[in-house]
Formats: structure tokens, sequence, C-alpha cells
């Protein structure tokens, strides 16, 4: 079976220390030595900047239909492999092939502007997750009815609770159809019955052969929903299996 | 799924088998990857054919802009007018009356307000570009979509706003019974032409904006600088005729000094013109290339 995304030695350099250091003003340019900052100004970091790279050499496949997950402590890059291959920021080293048309869930209600009603958000958003308009209207009724908010249509989104913006933004992006679903920690302040909604509807899209790569602190989620998980450490891989043992490990080795 | 536990490797799921109990349709996936993901190379040149793939956003874009600002005042259309008209007003009276500025036998007002009209899309087009991508900074660290299609945006919001305003223009012009001549045809063009112009200063602005911050300062101080060293509000011929080539390098010479020909009926400086439409050329492909190369640290760096 052909994978839907194939990723080789993605390697991610982030550049760290202080913001000034990294971002100088004209003036710190000039008062600085032109052998320091020149390489600045021309748009490159300097040699002696310090780095940290939240990727390292991360090679996997996915294949169609599948739903992946990926756990590991915080900093362990996976939010940064997800932003990669939602195509937000670009690898270091490496590279991704994506067969198919990518989809992203990285923070909800993204670009939501409070003013704007409910209704108008849901095309605004749409469109942004990148849904053309004749599609968001015609699957408007069947988001409202997901995200349970048919009677604030109209409301300014302003007044939501946080709970409605998770709602609507996890609606939107489900009608999505990609044939890739890179979901980043979205159901971590959704209530029960929602999450269970939610779940559903990943299991439901992975049926029709959307492959979803999951990031989620919930590891009960992804033993109930993925066939394969990653044990993202330190930028790497560190295990990869069935979510059962994967979790196992994971806690045996660094739970508390 | 019939793999062994103990399998440290890469394990390929058996997905023929049904999952959850029901057949999973075959997918076909197509030979050649829809995207690649690859690092940046310095050489890469701007794909414009994303842009017009986003085409979608940017209208969303536009509409989200105008929506909110007609929900947040309450005169709503009546303020895009304002600037331009005050501004005149200003400039009418003092220079216009009291030092008698030459403005190409036009009656002063009039003349003053089509060049506001024009300087005000360009000021304003290019302020909101500069910031627009720090102020999207959220949607750009979350999803992706040409980031073009931001400071883009921002012109178009404005390019609406001197629609609007430019229908003072013609109220203006039955009021002083400015005649009209066939080259009012061709003064499409050179709207066309300044929204290319304000269009290439907003991306380039936009992008160096995201990291050097003293961009922020720096651009409206360059701005004011800017109006004055243009014909916005005194005719060109102020300037004496061996400093007019240099003169007319600032690109904003020609196309202000086009416009206002092309809506009075007065000669052509097609010196000028030309300049300003190669100046405008060499501007887009520069700040289109700029931002291409800066692209891929935004997420990074906003």
């Amino acid at each position: 079976m052909k994978p839907i995304i194939r990723a080789a030695n993605v390697g991610k350099k982030y550049y760290i220390g202080a913001r000034e250091a990294a971002r100088p003003t004209w003036r710190d340019a000039l008062r600085n030595s032109i052998r320091n900052n020149a390489p600045l100004l021309l748009g490159r970091y300097g040699p002696h900047h310090p780095f940290i790279w939240a990727l390292k050499n991360v090679s996997f496949e996915v294949f169609p239909g599948e739903v992946v997950g990926i756990i590991g402590t915080n900093g362990a890059g996976k939010s940064t492999l997800l932003r990669i291959l939602a195509r937000v920021t670009r690898p270091t080293t490496g590279g991704a092939d994506l067969y198919g048309r990518g989809g992203s869930l990285l923070g909800v209600s993204t670009g939501f502007h409070p003013d704007l009603t409910g209704r108008e958000n849901i095309y605004l958003n749409g469109a942004i997750l990148g849904m053309k308009r004749n599609e968001i209207s015609r699957k408007f009724d069947e988001i409202v009815a997901f995200a349970e908010i048919e009677d604030f249509l109209d409301t300014q989104t302003k007044r939501y609770s946080s709970g409605m913006y998770l709602r609507l933004g996890f609606a939107i992006a489900a009608h999505l159809e990609p044939d890739i679903l890179l979901l980043d920690e979205v159901l971590t302040t959704a209530d029960v019955s929602f999450q269970k909604k939610c779940l559903d509807r990943i299991k439901s899209v992975s049926r029709d052969g959307t492959a979803v790569v999951f990031v989620s602190h919930n590891l009960k989620s992804v033993t109930h929903l993925c066939q394969r998980a990653f044990h993202f450490h330190r930028g790497e891989i560190h295990d990869e299996g069935k979510p059962g043992t994967v979790i196992e490990n994971y806690l045996r080795k660094f739970s508390v | 799924m019939s793999t062994s536990v103990n399998d440290a490797t890469s394990i390929v799921p058996d997905l023929s088998a049904p999952l959850f109990g029901i057949e999973r349709p075959a997918r076909l996936l197509p030979a050649e990857p829809v995207t690649k993901i690859r690092p940046t190379k310095f050489w890469e040149t701007i794909d414009l054919g994303e842009l017009w793939a986003h085409r979608e956003v940017l209208y969303f874009l536009i509409w989200r802009d105008l929506k909110v600002r007609y929900k947040q005042t309450m005169i709503g259309a009546a303020w895009v007018v304002v600037q331009p008209i005050l501004m005149t007003l200003v400039f009418a009276v003092f220079l216009g009356r009291f030092i008698r500025v030459p403005s190409d036998g036009i009656p002063y007002p009039v003349f003053a307000y089509a060049a506001m009209l024009l300087w005000t899309f360009t000021s304003s087009a290019i302020l909101s570009s500069s910031y627009s991508l720090v102020t999207n900074s959220q949607i750009i660290t979350r999803i992706y979509f040409s980031r073009l299609a931001l400071p883009t945006a921002a012109v178009g919001v404005r390019l609406v706003d001197f629609m609007i305003a430019s229908v003072f223009l013609l109220v203006f012009m039955i009021y002083y019974r400015v005649q009209l001549g066939w080259t009012i045809v061709i003064l499409p063009l050179f709207v066309a032409e300044i929204a290319v112009l304000a269009l290439s200063l907003g991306v380039l602005t936009a992008a160096l904006y995201v990291r050097y911050r003293d961009v922020g300062t720096l651009l409206p101080i360059l701005l004011q600088v800017w109006m004055f060293v243009s014909p916005t509000v005194y005719s060109a011929s102020i300037v004496p005729a061996r400093l007019r080539l240099l003169y007319s390098l600032n690109p904003l010479v020609g196309i202000m000094g086009g416009f206002r020909s092309a809506l009075f009926n007065l000669s052509f400086d097609w010196t000028s013109i030309i300049i300003s439409a190669l100046v405008t050329l060499v501007l887009l492909a520069f700040s289109l290339q700029v931002f291409h190369t800066l692209d891929s640290s935004f997420a990074d760096e906003v």
C-alpha cells in the first residue's frame, strides 16, 4: 500500500536566546560590529547564535485511512512536526511528500474575529481552512448542527463561551474532507460528550480513507482511536508501534 | 492485526482488514505528491499561482475587514471620505488661497483633491499592509495559505475605500465645472499602476516588519516625506527643469501627473509616466522576491 505521507530525515532548527539579539534594531546593528550583524541584515543568523534542534532526522510513513497518534512530553517536537506537515513552517533539513490535500486544526477558532457573528465566522474560518464558498454553504447546516449553536448563529462570537468557540472551530474543521487531517491537541478543553462526538467523527473520516495524525496528551483517546502510535522524545522518534504498547512504555519510563 | 508486539521496527498496519467491522474503500493516490515540503532555497522564485489558488481566502480577508469596520463605526462608509476632504480643505486654504501654489490652470481644491485621493489610498494601503502579517500572526502560525494574501487584502480594502472616496471627486468636478476629454478613458490605467505600486511597497514593508520592528516607526515618517516629494499639493511644474528628471524617478510623479492629465484633459508628461511604469515594475519584482525569501521564516518570527 502506498503511503499518503512520506517524511524523510525531517529536521527543524530553532534559534533561541534573547529576542533582542535575534532581531536587532538598526541602532543595535550599527553599534555592534559589522561582522556580527551583516548576516542578520541579509536574512541569515550568524553562526554564534544559540539554537536547538526541535526535530532531528524524523522519518516515517502514514497510510490512507490510518489514524496515527503522536505522544510525548512537552517540547518533544510533536507540534513542530505538525506545523511542518501543515506547511506553516519549513523544515531545516529533509522533507515530506504529501499525496493528498491536507487539512489542519492546529488551534481552534483560527481566524475568528470577535466582532463577527457565528454565521460570518463560519465562512471566514472555513475559507481560511481551505474550503470554497459554495462548499461552506452546502455544509453550513451540518456544521451548525455539529457545533450545536443554532440559536447563537447571529450573535457576535465575542459573546461565545470558550466551549462554543471550540465546538464551532472543530465543527468547521471536521467538515473539511481533506485526504490528510492533522490535529494538534484540539480536544483538551472539550467536555466528555463533545469529545466523544469528535472522536466518532475522526473514526468516520478515517473510514472514508482520510489519514489522521493525532497529537494528544489524552492517552485514553489515543488508545481508543489510533492503529499506530509514535512516541516523540527530544525531537526524535523514540518508540513506535501499537498504541497500547507504546503508551505502556511511555508511562513506565517518563511518568512520575 | 497480526503483527508481533515485540516488532520494534516500523509496523505496516494491515489496512486491507476491516476496521471497526466496516470494509474500507480503496483510495487511489496520485503518482506524484500533491505537495512537496522542503527546506527553502534562496533562489526560489515566488509562486503567484499559490495566491490565485487561495483567492477565496483573499476575498474573505477583504470582506472581514470591511464588515468589521462597518460594524464598529457609526458613520461607516463616510469615514473614508473624511481624510482626503479634510486634508484638501487645509491645503486649499493655505497653499491654494494664501500662497497661490500653481495648479496647472485647474481650480486648486479639485486639483488637490484628485491627488489627495491617490495619496490617501497609497499611504493607508502601505501602512495597513505593513502590519498585516503581524496583526494576523495567530492565523499564519496555525494554518497555511499564500501569505501574500494578507498584504494584498489590506491593499484591496483601501482600494474599495478609494472607489467610495472618488465619488466625491465627481461631485467636486461637477461643482467646479471641469471639462472632461477623451483622456478620461486611460484613467483606470493610472489607478491600476498606483495599486501595483502600493501593493509592492506594502508587500515589502510587511515582510520586513516581521523581522525588523523599526519599520513600524520609520514608515509613517518616510510616508510624510514622500507626500511632499510628490506633486500631491503642488504641480510638478514648480520643479526646475534641470532637476525634473531626478524628480521623476519618484513613481508618484508620473502617476499623479498622469492621473490629473487624464482627468482634466491636460497635456501628458510621457517621460515621467514611462519612468514611473518602469520603476513600479522593478519594485514589484523586487518586493515579491524579498517577500518570498522571508516567507519561510514568518511563522517562526512573527
